[in-house]
Order: structure tokens, then C-alpha cells, then sequence
């Protein structure tokens, strides 16, 4: 694979692979994955509503998602996310591209180190 | 606490999503953004700059921004719609969508509206699938449009259409201007042997022209140059099958010698496997060889004025001369004719020389059949009319269930065009499933229909449902779909809210304006169906009185078969009248058998005509049949002696010459006086017979045809130059009359005649009730197939008052059990129900009436000995449509007399 390519295309899914591996567990509302993006990340990645909702649509669209309103008692109704089967899969290929990607990076960064 | 769904919407509002989207996302984004603003209250922020940081989310157009491309033609409206707005086209998957799940959910109507169209598609893609095989495909040569027909025709003789004789093609080859090439061709017999046993086949003679004229290439080999186109010049092209089955599809044949009416041919090409000349359909030459041989007309031939109108000439228009042009030199080719007929000849036909007429190729091969074949598109057009008149009175009857369907659905906002919209739909929908179906119905009704087609009709045996057919079907099931969908669907969306809403379910006031409706449909049904049914019950009546007719001799026990002789192997006539008596000597000692006879023609079948001269008179006859017979003829076919007496074995060469008219014949000849003495025969050369009998008339042509004058005369008073003409045997029919079955003689028969010459090849072998079978097999077809619409138009118009019925018995059961509350009897209920029904059909068959009375005179030709507005088959089409609206109502009236006051009351 073009290392270049890879990247660019890794950045970009970077984004969803946040929200994906953050739903694998089980389903989460849009506020609460921002939430814990923000708060894992210890301040350092935020999603604001008009760039979070947009992507969460869009991964919906693609079916990797599905959203659904869920009423509990004493809350109102909120929309929850969960990643559906293909969305799984897409999940499991982006993270070993990461681990790749890192381990490249650390073999690089640890020779010239050594 | 703070309102964000109006910030949020503020934001949305460029995108112009569908309102149940829109709203799905403000509440989304307005709980997070409520959450966010509590979070920061909690954190100890201020309300004020809680607000702030919190709409900031927002980003003002960035939300937009990015839904923009993921919203734009996202969102599906959930079913049961309110209003749609956009485009036209929007929505259209999720009416179809909407369409299937409404009509899976009813699965009986579904059943019946789909079976009802695919009866009505199939039957339509059935014969269309004909009539482009037939009328529309343009013929399989080389610019088709350019190729015409001559034919000379002398009408003052009653001759409206014969063929040419050689000496006026040789005249119209030289003076014409209109044609780039013209070429004579003629079916002919012959008896192939050599390698295997003797075969007769049908091939034909054909001018070396034609070939190139058509535009087709051997498949191997070559045809034959013009230079090869002269007496004396054996060479053959064979056709695909001949060459498949006798020559087992070697290529080596090319070059071989072949054996063809006991002369050698050498073989010199073999046409491809589709290649059909001549083409079935014209009059005359219509049969597709087996193998062709040069015309090469003899001196003998070329010299044969006013004789052999056997012949048919193709000729290809020059580019740039249209039709009429054409017609026009074939008027000045005839004075030509006229300048160069001998004098006598001339005299003979009372000054009348013959006059060319042209038609398109494509006319004179498809002419023959185009009135049954539109007759037959019009009977299946009417069909399938009946069948959407059918599906649209069942889906006003949905409709009714479903008033409140759509008040709902226009209570939430849905708009007429938007409903109209979605019945046509489900009408599409229900129409292609039928299409879908009507074309596997098609598909085993076209080959099966085609099996029953007989030989006597130029119809093709086996058509293919090609892109043509295909696209035929999808137009006809779309506009189907508009023509059922269209009334109920402006019907239903004109429902009352308020008062469908009210209503309380199916036991609610009718609709007035659907019954109405639905009234009209079934009428219109039944109209259509009578003039089905009138059409199929005058070809009915037509036929049974075809087959009632006699043809004028005893068909029964009687088996023929052609015994023909070569040139080759018989050139003395002497050598011929010895075999044909020793032939028939020998078959009369069989057992089983009451006499033999033969002649050169048998009755049904008898082509050629013949003007003879009246002694005395300068005026010619009219053309007549010209039998010659050996034997016992006229008490083994069974033809009853009126007057005088047959012929006996005196009657031969050095006695009186002889003859036996027919009835028609005296009547014709000699009006009003005793024609038996008198004398009459061919001019050329003057030989006058002596009319010693006469006979009753026997049909000639097919059965049903006016019998014509028949001259009679016995085989040994002929001339040696009439036995073999042109170095031509004319073949001899041999005919016996069995005691027993007569079929099961045709061996011994056979065997008798092969003792006298084992390589002789007998043709043609059937019973006389075969040949009367098929002489009535186009007759037959053309009533089967009519009245197998006629019957499918009535059982659809049957289902249809039914349904209709059902529907309004159920409807009513209301207000029928009031009536038998307050004392009504079954009877009074039943009568109710059936005058409603009888109203429809009257109705229908009323209209229907009158509509066949002005339709069925356009299939006059296609009738027999019956008017087109015969008054029995009107009557009896009358009876038979109200016995059957009247048993299609009786369920339904039955059903309403069952009604229980009490259950029908309790729904209010």
C-alpha cells in the first residue's frame, strides 16, 4: 500500500474509528460519546455538536451505525448508537491498520533513538 | 431553561429536509445541547455563559454545511405518507414499495386481478407475436419493400388472378422499365432417387435471376448464372433439409451428380438453413422447395401462348420508380402483349388479351391471412379490454374497504395528485406482475396455437417472443395500468374525510358514485363480450353449415394417392395409357376394395381451368374444370348421374369423342334446353366431343366453394400430345372406394403399383375424408381460436358481474336484513339481487348488439352461407349471456337471502 495514501486516509477515519471503538461495548447516546472522547482524551480531542451529529449520520447511512430512540423511565428520549455488524468488521480492520501504522511509526522513531 | 430547537431549526432550515426528519434532528441535537448546558451549570458556570458555550456548538453554518450531503436524498419517508413535497419522481420506490405491501396483504385480490390481466396480456402478446411474424417483420431478403408480384389476370373471363405464361414473361422482360431484374419461378414435383429410395419432394423451377434478386448466398457452392438457365442444362441447388437428411450434410456434394426424375443433376450449391422460397401465402407457387432448378423454359414453352398461367414472376423495382410508376408500364407492357398474341388465340379469348396487375411481395404472402389475423388482434384487444374493466370494478370494490385508508392519509396531508399517484401505481404494479405472467401464457399459447395452425394457412409454424413482443408487452400492461387504474383511482381520492371517518366500517351508506362505476364496467364488459361471442358464434354457425355442406361425391371410404410418371422413363403416350390400365387392372383384384378409378384431379383440389369452344358459337366458355378419368370415375367418388350416360370402355382412341358435363355446366352452356348431343372441346386442336351425360355438380375448389362448370372426358380419347405436353406427364391420381377402412389398403395399393415399376415414387396418399378434413382446417382454426376468446371474454365479464354482486349483496346486507325484518321473503330478496344483475347485463347486451351488427360485417369474408347479422346466432348469443350473468348473480343472490336480520342489524 502507498504509505502516503494510507495515511491520508487514515486521518481521516481516525474521526470515526474514535466513535466506533467508543460504541463497540455497548450503545451510547451522541452526548455521551462526545463526552467520553473529550474526557479520554483528556481534554484534547472535542466534538461539537455540528461536526459530531453530522458524522454519526453519516456512519449511520453507511450502516455501520444504527441509531434508535429509547425511552427510560424518569429520562427523556434519547437517541442511542450501536454498531451494527458490518460496522464491527470496518472496526476491527481500522484498528489493525492503526497498530501498523504505530508500529511502523515506533520502529522509525526507535532506531533513530537508539 | 433555554429553547434550542428553534436555533437548531434556525440552522436547518437551508437544507429543506422533510418535516419528520427535521423534527427527528432538532430533538436529537436540542437534548444534547440541553445535556452540554447542564454539565456547564454544573461546573459552576454562569446560565448566561452556559447558554454561550453551549450554542457555540452550533458553529452557526458548519451544522448545515455538514448534513448537507448526507441528508440530500436520504431520508425515506416512513410509510402511510402525509404530504410529499419536492419533485414528482420523489417517493415513486416507496409507492411501489407501498403498493406491494397493500396488495400482499389481499392476497385474493391480488390472485384474481393478476390472473385476469395475465389471461387478458397473454392472450394479446399470443397473437401479436403472430401478426409481427406475419404483418409486421419485413421479409427475410435483400430490401424487401422493392419486391412485387406480377400476375396477369383476365377479368372479362373471370380469371381475376393467374399466373403468367411464358411467352408474355418473355414480352414483359423485354418492354418493361420499372424493374432492375424480374424472374418466373414455379412449384414442381419431382422424384429424387439415387443412393437410398425414391423421394418425392417438392422443389422448384426458378430463373437464375432470382437468387441474386432475393440478396441471399448459398450456404455453399454457388446458384446458377443465366448462361445455366437454359433447357438441357442439369443443374441443382439443394436446400438445407434435403441436403441434412439425404445427403447427410456432406460438403463434398458440391460437384456430385444427383439423380432428379430419373436425368442426371449436378449438384452446384446448398442454400442456408432458412432460406423459404417460394414463400407460403400467395395463390398460386406457394409451396417452399426442397431444391431448385433452372426455369429454362423450353421453345415448346415459349411458344405456348394463352397457356401455362402456371407460372410466377418476381421482379425488383429500379431505385427511384415508385409502385404507381411501375403500375403504370405494366399497362403499356400489356398493349405490347397484345401487339405480338396470335391472331387465333387472340380470337379465342373474344378479343381479351391479359392484363398485369402488380402486388407488393409482402402483401401476396401475408394478403391472405391479414383479415383473420386483424380480426384476431381486434378479439384479443377486446379481451383485454374486458379484463381491465374486470380489475377495475374489483379494485373500486378494495376501494370501498379502503375509504378509510386514504381519509387518513389525507387527514395527515397527502394531496389528491399524491394518492391518484399511488393507485396508478399499484395498478402498475399489478399490471406488469400480469404482464409478467400473461408472457409465460403467451409463450405456451403462441407455440401451442401455432401447432393447431393448418398447412392451407400462410401462417408461420413457430414465432419467437423477441425484443419486439417484449416491448409490446410492457406498453400494453403500462397503459393497461392507466386504463383500470385511472377511475378508481380518481374515485378514491375524492373521498370525504370527515364522513369516511364517521363512517362505521363496511356497513355505512354505499357510494353512490362507485356503484355507478362499477355499474358502467360491467356493462361494458358485458358489451364487449357479446360482440365477442356474436363473432365466434357466427364463425360457429358458419362452419357447421360448412361441414353439413355435400360436397357433391361420397368422401367416405375413398383412398387416393398421385402416381406420377417421368418423361424419362414414359416419353410414348402409349407406354402411359398402358400403365395407368394395367395399374388399375391390377388393384382391382384386391380384396376389400369396391372400384378403382384415377384421374388427373380430384374434387377440392381441381386448380386448373380451361376455356373450351361451344360448336357453333364464336364466344368461348367461361374457364372450366377439365377432369379426365379412367376407370369406373363417377360411381367410385360417388358423383350421382342426372342424365345420360358415364363413360365405358368403348370410349376410346378411333370411337366418338366423348363427354360428361356437370350440372352447372348445362345450366350454363346450354339455358334452358336438353344439353345431352351437344358438342364442345378444346379448339386447339379442334377436337368437338359429343355431351353424352350429365352429372351433379362437385365442389372444386375448398368445401363451401360454388361449384364452377366441370368438363369430363375419358383419359383414353386423348391425344398423345395432351398425355405428355412439353415432355411433362401430367400425374394421374389413382382412386379406390374400400368396403373396409379405407387407409388400411394403402400397402397392398402401393405394392401393386410398385410391381409394375418398383422405382416409381406414389405421392400423396390420404383418405377423401382427409382431404375434406383439411379443405374445412382453416375454417375450423379460425372458429376455434375465436371462440376460445369469445369464451375467455365471457367468463371474465362472468367473474366480473359476480364480483360486482358480492360486492353490493355485502354491502346491502344492511339494509336487506331491514327488508326481511319488516317481512321480506327469500324470494322478494332474491329477486332483488338478480333484477340488479339482469339490469347490467341487459344493458351490456343491448350496446353489445348494436356494436356487432356494424363490427361483425368486417369478417363477412371469414363466412359461409350465413349473413353477418344472422339473427339466429344474435339470438342465441342473447340467451347464453343471460343464462350466465343470470347463474353469475345467483351466488351472490343466494348469499343475500341467507342474511340473518339479527347478525346484519347488530353491526350498526
Amino acid at each position: 500500500m502507498d504509505p502516503i495514501l494510507s495515511q491520508t486516509k487514515w486521518k481521516k477515519g481516525s474521526a470515526e474509528m474514535l466513535i466506533l471503538s467508543l460504541i463497540e461495548a455497548r450503545p451510547r447516546h451522541g452526548y455521551e460519546i462526545s463526552k467520553l472522547i473529550e474526557q479520554r482524551s483528556g481534554g484534547a480531542v472535542h466534538f461539537h455538536v455540528a461536526s459530531l451529529y453530522p458524522l454519526l449520520y453519516r456512519l449511520e447511512r453507511r450502516g455501520w451505525i444504527q441509531g434508535r430512540w429509547v425511552e427510560k423511565a424518569d429520562q427523556r428520549r434519547r437517541r442511542y448508537y450501536r454498531l451494527t455488524r458490518q460496522g464491527r468488521r470496518i472496526l476491527a480492520a481500522q484498528l489493525r491498520e492503526w497498530r501498523e501504522f504505530v508500529a511502523g511509526i515506533n520502529c522509525i522513531t526507535e532506531t533513530e533513538n537508539a | 431553561m433555554p429553547e434550542w430547537k428553534p436555533e437548531i431549526l434556525r440552522r436547518l432550515a437551508p437544507l429543506n429536509l422533510a418535516p419528520t426528519r427535521e423534527a427527528e434532528i432538532s430533538d436529537e441535537l436540542s437534548q444534547h445541547l440541553e445535556d452540554r448546558y447542564q454539565d456547564l451549570l454544573a461546573s459552576g458556570q454562569s446560565e448566561d455563559a452556559a447558554f454561550r458555550t453551549t450554542l457555540d456548538e452550533l458553529k452557526s453554518d458548519l451544522l448545515a454545511q455538514g448534513l448537507k450531503s448526507i441528508e440530500r436524498n436520504f431520508y425515506r419517508e416512513p410509510i402511510v405518507p402525509g404530504n410529499a413535497n419536492g419533485n414528482v419522481f420523489e417517493g415513486i420506490v416507496q409507492d411501489v414499495r407501498y403498493a406491494v405491501r397493500m396488495l400482499m396483504k389481499s392476497p385474493g385480490f391480488t390472485a384474481i386481478a393478476v390472473l385476469t390481466l395475465a389471461l387478458g396480456i397473454g392472450a394479446n402478446t399470443a397473437i401479436f407475436t403472430i401478426v409481427h411474424g406475419v404483418l409486421l417483420r419485413p421479409l427475410p431478403f435483400k430490401d424487401p419493400s422493392k419486391l412485387l408480384m406480377l400476375n396477369e389476370s383476365f377479368k372479362s373471363l373471370g380469371f381475376r388472378e393467374v399466373g403468367a405464361s411464358p411467352p408474355d414473361i418473355a414480352v414483359i422482360e423485354r418492354s418493361q422499365k420499372s424493374f432492375t431484374s424480374l424472374g418466373a419461378f414455379q412449384n414442381k414435383g419431382l422424384v429424387v432417387s439415387g443412393g437410398g429410395e425414391s423421394e418425392h419432394i417438392t422443389a422448384a423451377r426458378v430463373s437464375a435471376s432470382i437468387f441474386p434478386m432475393l440478396g441471399i448466398q448459398p450456404l455453399l457452392g454457388s446458384t446458377y448464372t443465366e448462361q445455366e438457365d437454359r433447357p438441357g442444362t442439369h443443374v441443382a441447388v439443394l436446400g438445407y433439409g434435403l441436403w441434412q437428411h439425404r445427403y447427410a450434410g456432406r460438403s463434398n456434394i458440391i460437384g456430385q451428380t444427383i439423380e432428379l426424375d430419373r436425368n442426371p443433376y449436378t449438384v452446384i450449391g446448398v442454400m442456408p438453413k432458412n432460406f423459404q422460397f417460394p414463400l407460403p401465402g400467395p395463390k398460386y407457387n406457394n409451396e417452399p422447395a426442397e431444391l431448385w432448378i433452372p426455369m429454362a423454359f423450353t421453345p415448346n414453352e415459349l411458344q405456348g401462348w394463352g397457356d401455362q398461367y402456371n407460372n410466377s414472376v418476381l421482379a425488383r423495382l429500379k431505385p427511384g420508380v415508385t409502385f404507381k410508376e411501375a403500375q403504370a408500364d405494366a399497362a403499356l407492357v400489356t398493349t405490347q402483349i397484345r401487339r405480338v398474341y396470335p391472331p387465333a388465340i387472340a380470337k379465342l379469348f373474344n378479343g381479351v388479351t391479359p392484363a398485369i396487375g402488380l402486388t407488393p411481395l409482402h402483401q401476396a404472402v401475408a394478403g391472405s391471412v391479414e383479415t383473420l389475423l386483424l380480426i384476431l388482434m381486434g378479439a384479443v384487444g377486446l379481451v383485454l379490454l374486458i379484463a381491465c374493466a374486470n380489475v377495475a370494478t374489483l379494485l373500486l370494490s378494495r376501494a370501498a374497504s379502503r375509504s378509510k385508508e386514504i381519509a387518513i392519509r389525507t387527514a395527515l396531508g397527502a394531496s389528491r395528485v399524491r394518492l391518484i399517484r399511488q393507485m396508478l401505481t399499484e395498478g402498475l404494479v399489478l399490471a406488469l406482475a400480469g404482464g409478467v405472467l400473461g408472457i409465460l401464457i403467451a409463450f405456451w399459447g403462441t407455440s401451442g396455437l401455432l401447432s393447431l395452425v393448418p398447412s392451407s394457412l400462410a401462417l408461420p409454424h413457430s414465432a419467437s417472443l423477441g425484443g419486439w413482443v417484449l416491448a409490446f408487452v410492457v406498453t400494453v400492461s403500462c397503459l393497461t395500468a392507466v386504463v383500470f387504474g385511472i377511475a378508481p383511482a380518481f374515485q378514491v381520492s375524492s373521498v370525504q374525510v370527515q364522513g369516511s371517518l364517521q363512517e362505521s366500517g363496511r356497513n355505512g351508506t354505499p357510494n353512490r358514485a362507485r356503484h355507478r362505476l362499477q355499474g358502467f364496467f360491467v356493462t361494458a364488459e358485458f358489451a364487449l363480450a357479446v360482440i365477442l361471442l356474436i363473432s365466434a358464434g357466427l364463425l360457429i354457425r358458419s362452419f357447421s353449415k360448412l361441414v353439413e355442406t355435400s360436397p357433391g361425391f361420397r368422401s367416405d371410404h375413398l383412398l387416393t394417392m398421385s402416381v406420377p410418371l417421368s418423361f424419362e422413363g414414359y416419353s410414348k403416350a402409349a407406354q402411359i395409357r398402358q400403365f395407368y390400365q394395367q395399374a388399375i387392372e391390377r388393384i382391382a383384384r384386391l380384396p376389400g376394395l369396391k372400384s378403382v378409378a384415377a384421374s388427373n384431379d380430384l374434387p377440392l383440389e381441381s386448380e386448373d381451368h380451361e376455356i373450351l369452344q361451344v360448336e357453333g358459337r364464336l364466344s368461348s366458355t367461361p374457364g372450366m374444370t377439365v377432369t379426365w378419368t379412367l376407370g369406373d370415375y363417377f360411381s367410385t367418388m360417388g358423383i350421382p348421374l342426372i342424365e345420360g350416360r358415364v363413360f365405358t370402355p368403348e370410349d376410346r382412341i378411333g370411337s366418338q369423342p366423348v363427354a360428361v358435363i356437370n350440372e352447372e355446366a348445362a345450366k350454363l352452356l346450354w339455358p334452358g334446353t336438353d344439353a345431352l348431343g351437344k358438342r364442345l372441346g378444346h379448339p386447339f386442336p379442334n377436337m368437338m366431343r359429343a355431351v353424352v351425360g350429365i352429372v351433379g355438380d362437385v365442389n372444386d375448389g375448398p368445401l363451401g366453394s360454388k361449384p364452377g362448370p366441370h368438363f369430363y372426358l375419358p383419359y383414353f380419347q386423348l391425344p398423345a400430345d395432351y398425355i405428355v405436353y412439353n415432355n411433362v406427364i401430367i400425374p394421374i391420381n389413382v382412386v379406390v372406394r374400400t368396403s373396409t377402412e379405407p387407409a388400411s389398403l394403402t400397402s397392398p395399393v402401393v405394392a401393386q403399383i410398385r410391381s409394375l415399376d418398383p422405382q416409381l415414387a406414389v405421392t400423396n396418399i390420404r383418405t377423401m375424408d382427409q382431404e375434406m378434413a383439411s379443405s374445412v382446417a382453416a375454417p375450423k382454426f379460425n372458429t376455434f381460436v375465436l371462440g376460445l376468446f369469445a369464451f375467455l371474454a365471457l367468463f371474465l365479464a362472468a367473474i366480473g358481474i359476480y364480483g360486482v354482486l358480492a360486492y353490493s349483496v355485502a354491502q346491502q346486507s344492511h339494509e336487506i336484513g331491514i327488508r326481511m325484518a319488516l317481512g321480506a321473503q327469500r324470494r322478494d330478496v332474491m329477486q332483488l339481487i338478480l333484477i340488479q344483475g339482469a339490469r347490467l347485463a341487459l344493458g351490456g347486451l343491448a350496446i353489445g348488439t348494436l356494436a356487432a351488427l356494424g363490427l361483425t360485417r368486417m369478417m363477412s369474408s371469414l363466412l359461409y352461407s350465413i349473413n353477418a347479422s344472422d339473427p339466429l346466432t344474435f339470438a342465441a348469443v342473447a340467451t347464453v349471456l343471460l343464462a350466465v350473468a343470470l347463474l353469475a348473480c345467483y351466488i351472490p343472490a343466494r348469499r343475500a337471502t341467507r342474511v340473518d336480520p339479527i347478525i346484519a342489524l347488530r353491526y350498526e
